[in-house]
């Protein structure tokens, strides 16, 4: 039953994959942060270039992410359409300006800078999405909870991240069979011929036997973990963090370099504030 | 003189949430390298006793606590959890939840883990306690993709690190086929020789735990221990039938045939036993009684015909499958996990649709049905019964396919009525679902099938987990909705006493084939079959081949004599 989503349970083989859970961790936030701190294209669009070809190196696996790609990418252009709706010179109050394209009607009007601004936007965005998909595809549940422990996350909640993933294939599991019980039962479930509002409370009536099985599971699962010894010190080790390879010590000095870089961006956002936010080019 | 390495002196024990004690002064002392079994049904404290030992009690669960409970010379209340489990290594019963790691590796290394062991020593222990159980080429492999057995066994592999001194294993054949059965049992005994561990195993099946011998037994019951003794003498006694304990198949027929066993013979093993002194009991007994007929069949309701079925790209799940069922048969539906018996409940339900072949309900191709018509016809009743109830009152979960279905409020309330005298639940109709008891629930459950009137109702694993008073209770219910009501069972099911005791038919699969469909003694009395589906020969066809009678007819007899009485 493949109902993983794209979630990655087993390592696989290519150079991202086989860093450490560690370094993995490092690497995102160091991707993340930058993009959050930045409204800068020239930093921006190389993290974007890098972040694709992260990706793209996991090669095995795109196909899984094909879907969820396009509806991201649609969404996104939505959201730039609905902005310049209300507000078609956006681009002035970022960007300081208003260069005149074309013009639809007086209010409606294409400007340089407002083009300029959501590209920015929208590799932004693009970049941050195509960092986190690199990152769930090449990281497994368990060297997840390995990583935040080694960047000092208490163990026990690395412990409720691992053990979500573990156990919700079953849940999903537990979940079609009660549904497909009450379907013989006599429940519709088919869109055609019920209202949503009808589902909705069907669907609230397989949740019971739902929560009531899981909570059966959640005391054998705590059990399970008490006799073999969960929270009996105060650290741990992981079997799945395994020692730090080639990449691991040439990806540090690659993370290392960004989090300085992050500070330099940030310092110079505090120290030297712009008058606006994003970086234009063309400015006249 | 041995070391004592369990020491229950006066011991009780109750539950913070329960009036009654589970346990009562329980006196109970345990030497090292022995091999234990804890014996007793449901409700009889074997389990309490069992997380009394390793520490559950009083770590997880509060309660009162009187007299005292040494492991391994530790007074477990004043120690914690994690020293007594350096001690004693505990595989629980549900092997799926007991699974924390995300691989096989990493659930075994779970302990060092916590142990905050360095990697290359855990790699080197997991390995090595991996080889011990015959997991270590599946290291990498997902819990998703693993047998109960298999899981049963990385538990097991998970408590060896520490050298403790005592394992405990807490109804370790509840989710496993005749065959894992078999297995587990065997590795149980290897690592308790190999290993020289004590080892304590709580279970209610009797016969499949004897395949090994075990050195002492405790028979427990009401929170007492009943009988602290060898196999030996708790078989030659009539103590286990009076504490809901199946005998094994092999002393039943003999004790039916009048034997009575002498003060020195090995019971424990058929292997051991001298049956020149039975063989002409047990033959007279035998030729004397005239075998019945098969029951005329009803009319076709199911008829599947060539039906081929896979999931995605793996091998086909149903290969050129075809049976039929008519009205008022018991069937079971037989093979291990993963043969196909799942997957062909589901196709008569009409969840999964033939590929390739067609299915018949009561003559009409059932192409054009929805799940929910279908269910009108077949109805399936899943293995855990919390899994299906919903409703808080017991007469409107009874009710609400009807409900669904959209029927009358009259109508529904009359066959509710009707159904829940039927099922023995008229007194209990207006109480809440939450308080009744596992058997009870699964009552329920069939009532809440039966209110749509099928003429078929498939139940799945209908007694995994019961004991077998339970069980008796269970089954006796279902056998005369059968006989009174002349509704058509299906079990799917890998209990061969239950195939054997309740069912006339078998539908045996393996790899996804129907490899037989006959009556049940004749599929049970065919050794190609046995090993194929990984079902365990009964003790039946190895007393009959030593008593030079045809097994086949032997299981027959059997089978009449157990439900004349």
């Amino acid at each position: 039953m493949d109902q993983r989503l794209f979630i990655n349970l087993s390592p696989g083989n290519t150079y991202l994959d086989k860093l450490t859970g560690k370094t993995k961790v490092r690497l995102f936030f160091a991707f993340i942060i930058l993009l959050i701190a930045t409204w800068d294209m020239r930093i921006i669009f190389p993290t974007l270039l890098v972040s694709v070809f992260g990706l793209y190196s996991l090669k095995s696996k795109l196909k899984s992410v094909r879907a969820i790609t396009v509806f991201v990418i649609l969404t996104n252009l939505f959201n730039l359409f609905l902005i310049w709706v209300i507000n078609p010179d956006y681009g002035a109050t970022i960007c300081g300006g208003s260069t005149v394209l074309f013009q639809i009607t007086s209010f409606y009007v294409v400007t340089g800078e407002t083009i300029w601004y959501f590209l920015v936007r929208f590799c932004k965005m693009m970049a941050t999405f195509v960092a986190a998909m690199t990152f769930i595809q090449c990281i497994t549940p368990s060297e997840l909870a390995a990583g935040l422990y080694a960047n000092k996350i208490p163990y026990k909640v690395c412990m409720i991240v691992s053990i979500a993933f573990r156990y919700i294939p079953d849940i999903m599991r537990d979940f079609t069979n009660i549904k497909i019980s009450m379907q013989a039962r006599g429940m519709e479930l088919d869109s055609k011929r019920t209202t949503l509002w009808q589902r909705l409370k069907q669907n609230v009536l397989i949740l019971v036997p739902l929560i009531i099985t899981s909570f059966d599971r959640v005391g054998n699962i705590a059990n399970a973990m008490d006799l073999r010894g969960f929270g009996k010190n105060k650290t741990r080790t992981y079997y799945s963090e395994h020692e730090d390879g080639k990449g691991d010590g040439q990806m540090k000095i690659l993370y290392t370099a960004l989090y300085l870089f992050i500070i330099v961006v940030i310092v110079l956002r505090i120290v030297k504030p712009g008058e606006f936010l994003v970086w234009y080019p063309f400015q006249n | 003189m041995k070391k004592p390495v369990i020491e229950l002196k006066d011991f009780s024990f109750r539950y913070k949430s329960q009036k009654e004690f589970t346990l009562h002064d329980i006196n109970l002392t345990i030497y090292s390298g022995e091999k234990v079994l804890i014996l007793g049904p449901s409700g009889s404290g074997k389990s309490t006793l069992g997380s009394c030992i390793n520490g559950l009690i009083p770590f997880s669960y509060d309660g009162e606590m009187s007299g005292s409970c040494k492991v391994s010379g530790i007074e477990t209340r004043e120690a914690n959890i994690f020293t007594i489990s350096n001690h004693v290594g505990t595989v629980l019963q549900d092997s799926d939840a007991q699974f924390v790691g995300l691989s096989v590796g990493e659930d075994i290394a779970f302990s060092l883990e916590n142990d905050a062991v360095s990697r290359p020593e855990m790699l080197k222990k997991v390995d090595a306690v991996a080889k011990i159980v015959g997991m270590d080429a599946f290291l990498d492999a997902l819990p998703y993709s693993l047998s109960g057995g298999q899981k049963q066994k990385v538990a097991l592999a998970g408590i060896m690190h520490n050298d403790v001194e005592t394992l405990l294993f807490d109804e370790p054949l509840a989710a496993l086929d005749p065959a894992m059965g078999m297995a587990a049992i065997d590795l149980i005994d290897q690592v308790h020789k190999q290993h020289n561990k004590t080892v304590l195993i709580i279970e209610h099946r009797f016969e499949d735990v004897l395949y090994r011998h075990v050195d002492r037994i405790i028979l427990m019951n009401d929170g007492r221990i009943q009988l602290d003794t060898t196999p030996d003498e708790l078989l030659r006694s009539d103590i286990l039938k009076r504490n809901g304990i199946r005998e094994p198949l092999y002393i039943s027929a003999l004790k039916n045939a009048g034997i009575r066993f002498g003060e020195n013979e090995h019971l424990d093993s058929i292997d051991e036993l001298d049956f020149d002194q039975y063989r002409d009991a047990v033959t007279r007994a035998f030729q004397n009684v005239a075998l019945s007929q098969p029951k005329p069949k009803g009319e076709k309701i199911i008829e599947v015909s060539h039906v081929s079925f896979g999931y995605g790209h793996e091998r086909l799940a149903l290969n050129d499958v075809s049976f039929d069922i008519s009205r008022g048969e018991k069937i079971s539906i037989i093979g291990k996990n993963g043969a196909g018996k799942s997957t062909a409940a589901k196709l008569i339900c009409g969840i999964i649709r033939p590929q390739k072949g067609e299915v018949r309900i009561n003559g009409k191709d059932y192409k054009a049905l929805s799940i929910r018509e279908i269910g009108r016809m077949v109805g399936y009743v899943m293995q855990n019964p919390n899994q299906m109830l919903v409703k808080d009152i017991i007469k409107d979960e009874v009710g609400l396919a009807m409900a669904l279905n959209g029927f009358d409020e009259a109508v529904i309330k009359e066959r509710t009525e009707k159904v829940l005298r039927m099922c023995g639940l008229y007194s209990m109709r207006n109480w809440p679902v939450g308080v009744l008891s596992y058997g009870q629930k699964k009552r329920i459950t069939i009532a809440s099938i039966l209110v749509l009137q099928p003429d078929v109702i498939i139940l799945d694993e209908p007694t995994a987990g019961q004991d077998y008073k339970r069980y008796t209770e269970i089954m006796h219910f279902i056998d005369q909705l059968n006989r009174e009501y002349n509704i058509t069972i299906v079990f799917i099911t890998h209990d061969m006493h239950l195939a054997i005791e309740y069912t006339d038919r078998s539908i045996v699969f393996a790899d996804g084939e129907c490899i037989a469909d006959d009556a049940v003694f004749k599929v049970l009395s065919n050794d190609e079959i046995i090993s194929r589906a990984n079902l365990k020969q009964t003790s039946l066809v190895t007393l009959a081949h030593r008593c030079g009678i045809d097994p086949e007819h032997y299981i027959h007899y059997f089978i009449d004599s157990e439900r004349g009485e």
